[in-house]
């Protein structure tokens, strides 16, 4: 019937108009763009606690008047950062001029806040964290002394973020301050001399230290840092006078530790049970778990509370370390006596993005509903800005105040972060487009208050990033990270924000664009005028209310610390800056890294490319004041 | 002709088996452990070891294994780029930027942080990381580079990067 | 009882796998027997010879293609039979199990396996390696995750391969209906050391599985005689903790399997050696002997100091 072997016919094509192969090639691209991810779009929207009308933000409780000193490092207990002199004003600042300027003699980013008490102006240098103390009545504010503590140069290899420091505290004729190899210092504010120096942490197990301190009833509070190495946090108190430790409230494991007892009474459900702190993570991990204390101290005087953050849970990768991971990336209230913890509220449960709950925590008192409420303001990594009550611990509202699409909004029934599961990093995949990024909606920068406008004025920035989870491998003294970044510029394409935030309607009355992030913090000022710095080397003057550009100076290097104000022995108002790019965003420059490696310095290099030809390393002190 | 297309295949298949692209060391002799030194010939076998590693497309992919196991890359950036410690990827090099070099630098750590890896890794596993190191600024022979790999790209991979001579003195 | 045969399953799925394994033997033996005797009939019979040969009658003609008919049609109606009942094995293979199953998580790395045990109702979870504790008679789902290359999880008593695939996870229901040892393998090329990355599953009864669990999840005490403590001293000093974690000490690694409770492994090297002094001295100082290629690296250490690491692993139990 068939033959085999040459055939005369040529094979018959088929005859059909769309054949079988192209039928099926086109269903499968068709099944294939139905089943990809949608595009997520960025659109903030979140659970809005819209406070009735009238509300209004109350100037804050009646503390001591302003005596024109600047001797912690957030201006005051409460975090404002609020001057109330107004020699400078909207109207004459941009006669404001440099009166004079010093080198700090180190080239590294430069993160603290000046002190001015009395005649003296008191500056701590990033790491060989120098203590340099100038003369206000000498002509040209010539040094007076400058204390070199004796450190340990490993700790420059442990320090995640350039080897910064920010700040110190002055009390009782003492300045504070501690130093990156996790030593904490009391020097004589007159001599220089060193009164007591303590070591608290090992730098060989990637411990370091670069928070300012904050001095209450006696007491010196620190916190160390090393959170990406799998270092345990805390707070210690360490009496002024001698440096002895009084107590530690350490950030993870058994309540013993964090001193938690029967006086601990958070607001939601969630916080309560016994050893949270190592039954919300795997065996044994609590121990390298990080939520480290980095960041500023509030205190309350009236309730006798002292407020401050928890950093990230380690290590980023997710993945080996499942429950809440209680006490990372929280607000811890205590008591400064004993550090018996009064209340707890975890910001980022379970944090997946490296969201420390470090940022600082503004008092002030604010009408919420019918009441008038004593409340703090939070700007978080994970892009909210909540409103808690601080007596209770309860979330008043938490609002976007940046582009968020790894999160949902906040449950104020329960308190709880609604994350979006699609957007958690997983191990051997890329997961795209988070926002924000690791450095979240606003880092460390420190935002300030002024009662007189009653906004808030946030320095942050405006990244989203790619994140791929590795295997993270614990080794002590070296990185316990497990994942790879890469960052790229919000919608808009700015990287950087400042914002000015009404907590009463709980929006932004206006907004700044900076090419690159405002690493800085912010000055607020009763002369109408808010105070900042980019890190391209601007120092800025804006009108408080509406934003307006109203003078601005050009440093030698970027700026990325915290402005003061402070009345001088003459009487007139001087602003004091410190200016040195550098800092996790500047590490670019600072220490000269690569940008060629998307994922350099955790992912901070590559958006930041164009900072080498913006600016250079440097480090000095500014002072301003009219002529 | 098909004799000569066969005598051609010959020729090539010895040539290709003389080829040390990949040639897997598991283990190294005794005598190049520090338990049994010989420091008569410690130094010219370790050299030897070096430069014999830095060559071996194994032993640079074994190398770029242990950069991320050993959280090399959490401190120099996933792809040398850098962060709490220098970039690798670039023509600066602060310890000297010979194989030697390289290897001091890894077994002792530096007095600016790096920790000491002495302990913490066998002989044989720092040669290859020496010769991974290298590869990422593009000074390994384009044999034995790493190609593209599995995870997020983050920069072109050392087989696709031009070689950036040191700035310092190479062995 | 062969612990390492799929043809002596000793759970559902792989009792399912291997009935249809029998239907489709049986079915193929018969079809092969019809065929070979057709085959040998089509040979063996008398040809007509040349000369004689003449064209077949219509009626020849319509029972041959009659003939070929039946046998296509009963071709098609057997493959339809083999067909229905591989879809309904596979479906009966990947039922959801009716109650809550017990849930392991599988990690395959180059060339070993580990197991990470979540325990319900809180976040302890603990991690071990080689041997994958299950109770009987209650499903379990195994999550199969890769971090390396690609590798399969193989248990041939139990069930069939699944594979793990980096970036994916894998999901496999697997249950042992009666306690014992059974052996697995992966199943997938994934390097040089790919034949002696084996694991066992041990299943036993519901409170021998508890107290298995507890124990693993607490910490062995610290080491009380000097030669164990001399052991963990070398351990933490030396190349070991970079690699391998035990619970209770500083070494928190994840690159080698948790050690916590070495101890009580029935076997090392994922199966290729015995558990005792000597096989793990010898491990310890050269694996690649063992198992040349694998990511362990010989660790020099003096004999002496070599004898107390030992002493204290094997003292984990």
């Amino acid at each position: 019937m068939y033959q085999l072997g040459n055939r005369a016919r040529p094979r018959r094509r088929s005859r059909r108009l769309v054949s079988f192969p192209s039928w099926f090639v086109t269903f499968a691209v068709w099944a294939a763009a139905a089943g990809c991810q949608k595009h997520v779009e960025v659109a903030p929207k979140a659970e809005r606690a819209i406070p009735a009308s009238g509300s209004a933000v109350s100037a804050r409780p009646d503390s001591a008047s302003d005596d024109g000193q600047w001797t912690m490092p957030a201006k005051d207990f409460e975090n404002t950062r609020f001057s109330s002199l107004e020699q400078i004003s909207t109207g004459n600042v941009k006669q404001l001029r440099l009166v004079w300027t010093r080198s700090t003699g180190v080239k590294r980013g430069h993160e603290a806040a000046p002190l001015a008490v009395g005649d003296s102006l008191f500056v701590v240098t990033p790491y060989p964290n120098h203590l340099l103390a100038f003369d206000l009545k000498a002509p040209g504010s010539a040094p007076k002394w400058e204390y070199v503590p004796e450190t340990n140069p490993a700790a420059q290899g442990v320090a995640c973020c350039d080897v910064v420091n920010r700040g110190a505290a002055y009390w009782d004729g003492r300045v504070y301050f501690n130093t990156l190899d996790a030593q904490t210092v009391a020097v004589d504010a007159t001599s220089g001399r060193e009164l007591w120096r303590v070591k608290l942490g090992e730098v060989n197990r990637g411990e370091t230290m670069t928070m300012a301190p904050l001095v209450v009833k006696g007491q010196v509070l620190v916190g160390n840092s090393g959170g990406e190495m799998g270092v345990r946090g805390w707070l210690t108190a360490l009496d002024a006078a001698t440096g002895k430790i009084n107590w530690r409230a350490w950030s993870t494991g058994p309540d013993a530790d964090v001193l938690i007892g029967p006086d601990f009474k958070p607001f939601y459900q969630s916080e309560r049970g016994q050893d949270l702190g190592v039954s919300t993570w795997p065996v044994e991990q609590w121990k390298i778990g990080g939520g480290n204390v980095w960041g500023f101290v509030s205190y309350d005087p009236t309730l006798d509370l002292i407020y401050y953050g928890t950093a990230n849970p380690g290590p980023w990768n997710p993945q080996g370390r499942p429950g809440a991971n209680k006490w990372t990336a929280g607000i811890f209230a205590r008591r400064p006596d004993d550090g018996r913890a009064v209340w707890f509220y975890q910001w980022n449960p379970h944090d997946v993005f490296d969201h420390d709950g470090i940022n600082e925590n503004v008092l002030f008192d604010m009408t919420f509903g019918a009441q008038q409420r004593r409340v703090l303001a939070h700007a978080d990594r994970n892009g909210y800005l909540y409103i808690l009550d601080r007596v209770s611990g309860e979330v008043l509202s938490a609002t976007p105040f940046g582009p968020i699409t790894s999160s949902r909004g906040v449950d104020l029934k329960t308190g709880e972060l609604q994350l979006v599961s699609e957007m958690i990093p997983q191990l051997g995949r890329v997961t795209r487009n988070i926002c924000p990024a690791a450095p979240g909606a606003k880092d460390w920068q420190p935002m300030a208050f002024s009662p007189k406008t009653g906004l808030l004025y946030i320095p942050h920035q405006n990244l989203c990033m790619d994140e791929e989870g590795l295997e993270a491998n614990y080794i002590a003294g070296t990185p316990y990270v497990g994942a790879a970044v890469r960052y790229r510029p919000g919608p808009g394409g700015n990287l950087g924000v400042l914002s000015a935030w009404d907590p009463a309607r709980a929006a932004a009355r206006w907004t700044l664009k900076e090419p690159f992030p405002v690493w800085s913090g912010a000055l607020a000022t009763a002369g109408g005028l808010v105070f900042y710095g980019t890190m391209d080397g601007w120092f800025k003057a804006v009108d408080a209310n509406d934003g307006h550009l109203l003078w601005k100076f050009k440093t030698d290097s970027g700026v990325i610390s915290q402005p003061i104000t402070y009345r001088g022995p003459d009487g007139k108002q001087y602003i004091a800056l410190l200016d040195g790019v550098g800092g996790w965003a500047g590490a670019a420059v600072a220490a000269n890294l690569d940008a060629r490696d998307q994922s350099a310095a955790n992912g901070f290099v590559y958006p930041m490319a164009d900072l080498k030809n913006a600016t250079k390393r440097g480090g000095a002190v500014y002072v301003f004041a009219l002529p | 002709m098909e004799r000569l297309i066969f005598a051609l295949f010959l020729v090539i298949i010895a040539a290709a088996a003389g080829c040390r692209r990949e040639q897997r060391r598991f283990s190294e002799a005794p005598e190049a452990s520090e338990l049994h030194p010989d420091p008569l010939h410690a130094a010219q076998r370790d050299q030897q070891n070096l430069e014999r590693y830095a060559k071996d497309a194994w032993a640079i992919s074994e190398g770029q294994r242990l950069y991320g196991q050993m959280n090399c890359a959490g401190c120099h950036g996933h792809g040398g780029g850098g962060g709490m410690a220098p970039p690798l990827m670039d023509s600066q090099w602060l310890y000297g930027s010979g194989l030697r070099d390289i290897e001091r630098t890894i077994l002792s750590g530096s007095a600016r942080g790096m920790p000491a890896f002495k302990d913490r890794l066998t002989r044989q596993q720092v040669w290859q990381l020496v010769g991974y190191v290298r590869s990422l600024s593009g000074n390994a022979p384009s044999s034995a580079a790493p190609v593209r790999d599995d995870h997020m790209s983050v920069r072109p991979p050392p087989s696709r990067t031009d070689p950036e001579p040191p700035t310092q003195q190479v062995d | 009882m062969d612990p390492y045969s799929a043809l002596d399953p000793a759970g559902t799925p792989a009792a399912l796998s291997l009935r249809l394994f029998y239907g489709y033997l049986d079915v193929s033996a018969v079809v092969f027997t019809l065929v070979i005797a057709a085959l040998g009939f089509a040979l063996g019979r008398p040809r007509q010879p040349a000369a004689d040969y003449q064209e077949a009658s219509p009626a020849i003609e319509r029972s041959k293609s009659r003939a070929v008919v039946w046998a296509t049609v009963a071709t098609v109606l057997t493959l339809l039979g083999l067909l229905i009942a591989s879809v309904a094995t596979g479906h009966a293979m990947a039922l959801l199990p009716a109650e809550p199953p017990v849930r392991v998580q599988v990690i395959s790395h180059k060339w070993w396996w580990e197991f990470r045990y979540p325990v319900s109702g809180s976040a302890t979870q603990f991690s071990t390696a080689y041997e994958l504790h299950i109770p009987v008679a209650r499903p379990i789902q195994l999550e199969l995750v890769a971090t390396d290359v690609i590798h399969s999880f193989w248990v041939p008593s139990l069930s069939g391969k699944r594979d793990a695939i980096p970036g994916k996870h894998n999901v496999l229901f697997l249950q042992a209906d009666r306690p014992g040892r059974y052996e697995g393998q992966c199943a997938e090329f994934c390097g040089t050391q790919h034949a002696n990355m084996r694991f066992l599953v041990v299943a036993e009864r519901p409170d021998q599985f508890v107290a298995w669990r507890d124990h693993q999840l607490a910490s062995p005490p610290p080491p009380s005689d000097p030669l164990r403590q001399r052991g963990l001293e070398v351990f933490m000093n030396s190349r070991c903790s970079s690699c391998h974690a035990i619970a209770g000490t500083d070494a928190f690694a994840t690159v080698g399997p948790d050690l916590t409770h070495l101890g009580a492994r029935r076997r090392l090297a994922m199966g290729t050696l015995e558990n005792d002094s000597t096989h793990l001295s010898h491990w310890i100082e050269d694996p690649q002997a063992a198992k040349p290629g694998v990511q362990m690296p010989s660790t020099p250490l003096s004999p002496e100091d070599r004898h107390a690491l030992v002493a204290y692993l094997e003292g984990l139990k």
